[in-house]
């Protein structure tokens, strides 16, 4: 059961480099190719600053495809994604800190584990037929339980959390560099293209075109013999597996880790948002998506460090940033409800169609 | 319909290009090696002046920039043939990876040395940063003493650290009930759950049993979903503790004076230790009568200093508002990085990390002597005073040398 | 006890289904005897459980307000409302804001907040939910979700986030066989309880109520029957709304006033609606008094533990096992 979030990577590796049957899959592979090629020189030129906000963008893209599998391909609607990006940082800290254990088999472990924690949420909701709203409140209820577990254990630290031991110079083993090297946000890239590509061939896969048609239409979808439960799970823990990689990157990147950064709702929020205002359901939604809810809060708080005649009683003020990106969920979800990348692909396929 | 649609796109359009270019905006110029020119000292101070935590980081920040002024206003750095020194800000927004990446921008904007954070989480991350860029960080506000268990050689701290301040409270608890000819037998302690809490009553428990006094009912509580304290403060009253300790947050601490009011525990004394609240004028103006002859043991700005008065009589007249002790300590703290930078005749932070290790500042917050950094790290001559609200005043009272008034150890119930 | 509101078709309800409910009743109420003899054998102290007892029910008043409100607004609309406890934290600002400047008794404050949070119930409804944009079940969540992320991110930056404090005069305290119970926290609960009651009545005895209910059961057919079910929609969100102004009022010299405050209460009001019944308001009112209760005695269970778990292992128990709440009927 818990080997599907491995499976489905070797999955990955054979059908990446043999010719796969779908055209719009090579499309969009091609495209992923371009986007990380185009990305790969940002480090070298963007200032410092920004350097560490391209990383947060490629730390939310990745949480926000994870998101994206589970709630726009499957239409599971999670609320509780903090559950997974806690659960791959907790673990990857946790093996690093008390073992000594190298962060890159701490994510891979960390990805198990959010995946089997996933399997078995989702096997007892699916078992007990929740949907819509109540699923969503229990997969809340479920990262709020772990935030509060984890809050009072000693054995993980209780509420100090882990803070990753510093080594001398850089070492790729141990997924740390000199402050500010680009080499964190090449990882991250590599780590969020391959989260993109999971997502793409899992969208072109039969286990993707199922979930698809179930969430489309679940009696039709079981009764022409689609295996309802075992596709949703491997949704589910795919979902998990790829929202823990995030987590072990951010411990690894920021160094530090506590129960409110891992399993706090504003995680779960940021992971839907994200995927929302770019487009759910959609494999570049979560890109475009990142891109925005990643630099909003850099954006604000230079804005409001230094405000402009008419907003400088906001000085001193937060919440700008937030109150922006609510304010483009709720305008999206009223008027463009594909979200930007949706809605923009939408126009362009009419007018070639014309 | 199609017109709303184009509309709201152009609308996020607009708002993806301001992420573009306002981006980009904010470092920029400002990177012209100042640490090493002719340019001023560049002393960068992280604080969350906005967020949750806003008021107390915009304290803070005025503190150190009170500071920066005043050693201009002295003929600035004269190792340095009296250079000036100047602050460069940032906030934190009271969010760790914001401060993390906020400090790493400040160094490569010249730094020479930080100041800040206020929160322990935020100063745990900065620390790392300090500590790879080999910058030095002199923490003002920094309650958790995990961060000093890393062996970082780039961290210094001004304020007592928590286990400090809870020994503290134990040793002032015991003189001050023996003096009053009650000596405290048994100790209620209520805190909140988190490390802070948590902590602080670990200390403190232990600390008192070797004092000999009995610690018990114990009891740890969810600030962030408690609005009731009146089942634990029942659970104090069934017990037979002769004082309640309380270590949280502004808050639960407030609440917990409420309950204390209704059910009327009987106690000798009410006991802050490391308290968000009872050592703060805002408690005396929420609570009222409620907080009337509450105990606080904690860091403080120097109430018997001379100095720290002037200071915090600039701070009121300009700013408006009484100083915190937050804002001394960042004061200080700033204070004891130029003094670094003296002592080093150099602004290569590496030299400035080890003049900040040998010099000595008299510091306008409570301590034993002059400021002075232990291998460690930590202020050796760091202490913590007893407070007592008096007349619907916060003053010292504890130890006799710092204290303002006599402790009064009794209830007002 | 009877079901006031069913999302399902409506079916007379037979003396056997009365039966079940009270049978169900006798069922939790057994259920709450053997917990709190648990608690008195784990705590050993009879007067520190009949407190927590105590203080548990009074809190337990207030989430069975709040989440009356919102259990309102699913029965009828089907809209999980994730931002009732960001307007309850608004209502609570303009209580604090009221009570600042012109010095009024805090509980008079309920003559503004109410209908303030009613207009912005109707305008909420009006301008974000209804319509094809709000159709969804998602849409519905994100927009509620934006909704609050937006009114407490507003209050952060206009009004800051130092915590604001509403004394309530002449506060008293009263000793209910030996346990306390402070003034305001009594008044809260009876306020609580009158208004809960207040509803029920209205939804049962008047032409609105009957409407909603209509609505409520058979939209469709209500509408056969010229029932401006749009109205009606409205109409409903905006009650709920002012359910929460009605609670910030008595809630505010309880409290500290932040805005963030409405996030603990909201997810407390969504674990009562759970409990009670989605779309049930008697059932939320003793879900919020079973609730409280939880609360109080998970922290004597569990020393060093948050009381929220304790609720979120009711809630994922209930949500597994009795989706349909403690008195409804399975769907």
């Amino acid at each position: 059961m818990t080997d599907t979030a491995v499976e489905s990577r070797r999955e990955t590796r054979s059908a990446g480099p043999a010719a796969p049957p779908l055209r719009p899959q090579n499309r969009q592979f091609a495209v992923l190719a371009v986007l990380v090629l185009l990305a790969i020189p940002l480090p070298l030129i963007l200032p410092a600053a920004q350097g560490a906000v391209a990383v947060r963008i490629l730390i939310f893209l990745i949480m926000a495809v994870g998101w994206n599998i589970m709630s726009g391909f499957g239409g599971m609607f999670s609320f509780g994604h903090a559950a997974y990006f806690g659960l791959g940082a907790y673990t990857s800290a946790y093996l690093l800190v008390e073992h000594g254990v190298s962060p890159w088999v701490g994510m891979a472990a960390g990805m198990v584990v959010a995946a089997a924690v996933a399997m078995v949420i989702g096997y007892f909701s699916f078992r007990y037929e929740l949907k819509g709203a109540y699923f969503a409140l229990a997969t809340f209820a479920f990262a709020e339980m772990l935030r509060l577990i984890t809050t009072s254990s000693d054995a993980v630290n209780g509420a100090v959390g882990y803070q990753v031991p510093l080594i001398q110079g850089s070492s790729l083993g141990q997924m740390q560099f000199p402050a500010g090297s680009p080499a964190y946000f090449w990882i991250a890239l590599v780590l969020a293209g391959g989260a993109v590509a999971l997502s793409i061939l899992f969208r072109h896969s039969a286990a993707g075109r199922y979930v698809v048609a179930i969430r489309d239409d679940e009696l039709a979808a079981a009764s022409v013999g689609a295996p309802v439960m075992r596709h949703k799970l491997l949704t589910v823990a795919l979902s998990g597996a790829i929202t823990a990689v995030a987590g072990a990157f951010y411990t690894q990147y920021y160094l530090f880790i506590d129960p409110q950064l891992a399993f706090g709702s504003s995680v779960s929020i940021e992971a839907i948002v994200t995927a929302v205002i770019g487009g759910i359901g959609t494999i570049w939604g979560p890109v475009v998506g990142a891109v925005i809810v990643g630099s909003l809060s850099d954006v604000t708080a230079t804005l409001l460090a230094t405000p402009p005649e008419f907003l400088s009683f906001l000085q001193g003020r937060s919440g700008l940033d937030v109150i922006l990106y609510a304010v483009m969920l709720i305008l999206i979800v009223r008027l463009m409800p594909k979200g930007i990348f949706g809605t923009l692909a939408e126009k362009f396929s009419e007018r070639r169609r014309r | 319909m199609i017109v709303r649609r184009l509309i709201a796109v152009l609308g996020v359009g607009a708002l993806l290009a301001a992420a573009g270019c306002g981006g980009s905006a904010p470092s920029g110029a400002a990177v012209d090696a100042a640490g090493s020119g002719d340019g001023p000292v560049r002393i960068g101070a992280l604080h969350p002046v906005s967020g949750s935590m806003a008021v107390d980081g915009l304290q803070m920040r005025r503190g150190a920039q009170l500071a920066v002024e005043q050693i201009n206003e002295s003929g600035g750095i004269a190792s340095l043939g009296g250079r000036r020194v100047q602050l460069t800000t940032a906030d934190t927004q009271g969010k760790p990876e914001i401060g993390q990446s906020e400090a790493q921008r400040l160094i490569s904007d010249g730094a020479v040395g930080l100041v800040g954070t206020y929160q322990s989480s935020v100063s745990s991350n900065v620390a790392v940063v300090a500590e790879r860029n080999e910058v030095p960080f002199v923490m003002d506000v920094t309650a958790s003493d995990e961060i000093f268990q890393h062996g970082y050689r780039h961290s210094f701290r001004v304020q007592p650290g928590s286990a400090k301040i809870s020994e503290s409270a134990a040793d002032y608890l015991k003189q001050v009930s023996e003096q009053a000819g009650e000596p405290a037998g048994r100790v209620a302690v209520l805190h909140e759950q988190t490390d802070f809490g948590t902590g602080a009553a670990d200390t403190f428990e232990a600390a008192a049993r070797k004092l000999g006094m009995e610690v018990g009912p114990r009891v740890s509580y969810d600030a962030t979903t408690a609005s009731d304290f009146t089942s634990q403060i029942t659970q104090v009253k069934a017990s037979d503790a002769d004082v309640l300790v309380v270590a949280g947050y502004y808050g639960d601490s407030l609440l917990i004076a409420q309950a204390i009011d209704a059910v009327k525990p009987d106690l000798d004394a009410v006991w802050g230790v490391s308290n968000g609240a009872y050592d703060q004028p805002k408690f005396v103006s929420d609570a009222g009568e409620l907080g009337d002859r509450y105990f606080s043991t904690n860091y403080h700005f120097d109430a018997q200093n001379p100095e720290t008065r002037r200071l915090r009589a600039e701070y009121r007249q300009r700013f408006g508002a009484p100083m915190r002790t937050g804002a001394v300590l960042s004061y200080d703290a700033v204070q004891a990085i130029a003094a670094g930078v003296e002592e080093a005749g150099s602004t290569d932070p590496a030299a400035v990390r080890n003049g900040i290790a040998r010099a000595q500042i008299d510091p306008l917050t409570v301590g034993d002597g002059p400021v002075r950094f232990g291998p460690d790290g930590e202020n050796v001559n760091s202490a913590a005073v007893l407070m007592q609200i008096q007349n619907g005043r916060v003053k010292q009272v504890y130890p006799p040398e710092k204290a303002e008034s006599d402790p009064d150890y009794s209830v007002a119930w | 006890m009877t079901t006031t509101i069913d999302t399902d078709a409506p079916e007379t309800r037979a003396p056997s289904a009365t039966l079940a409910v009270l049978k169900r009743a006798g069922v939790v109420g057994a259920l709450v005897a053997a917990a709190v003899a648990v608690a008195l054998v784990q705590s050993g102290s009879g007067i520190v459980v009949w407190q927590s007892v105590v203080t548990g029910l009074l809190t337990g008043g207030l989430y069975g307000l709040i989440a009356m409100g919102l259990t309102l607004i699913f029965g009828v609309l089907d809209i999980v409302n994730f931002a009732h406890g960001a307007m309850l934290a608004v209502a609570m600002f303009i209580s604090f804001g009221v009570v600042a400047v012109t010095g009024l008794h805090p509980y008079l404050t309920m003559l503004i907040t109410v209908p303030a949070l009613f207009l912005v119930g109707v305008l909420v409804h009006r301008g974000l939910l209804s319509g094809s944009g709000g159709a969804t079940l998602e849409n519905q969540l994100l927009i509620t979700l934006g909704l609050s992320l937006l009114l407490e991110n507003g209050l952060l930056l206009f009004f800051g986030a130092e915590p604001k404090n509403v004394g309530l005069p002449g506060e008293t305290h009263l000793d209910v066989f030996g346990a306390v119970v402070a003034g305001s926290r009594l008044y809260a609960f009876l306020g609580a309880m009158a208004l809960g009651l207040l509803l029920y009545w209205m939804l049962q005895h008047t032409r609105l109520g009957t409407a909603i209910r209509a609505v409520a059961s058979n939209s469709a057919g209500a509408e056969l029957v010229g029932i401006n079910v749009r109205r009606i929609h409205t109409l409903t969100f905006a009650i709920g709304a002012a359910c929460a102004g009605a609670a910030a009022a008595l809630a505010v010299p309880l409290l500290s006033v932040t805005p963030t405050l409405g996030e603990q209460f909201n997810i407390t009001a969504f674990v009562v609606v759970v409990l009670g019944g989605m779309g049930n308001v008697v059932g939320a009112l003793v879900g919020g008094l079973l609730i409280g209760l939880v609360e109080q005695l998970t922290t004597i269970y569990l020393d060093g533990q948050s009381s929220l778990l304790g609720v979120f292992v009711v809630f994922v128990l209930v949500l597994f096992l009795r989706p349909q709440g403690l008195f409804g009927r399975r769907t």
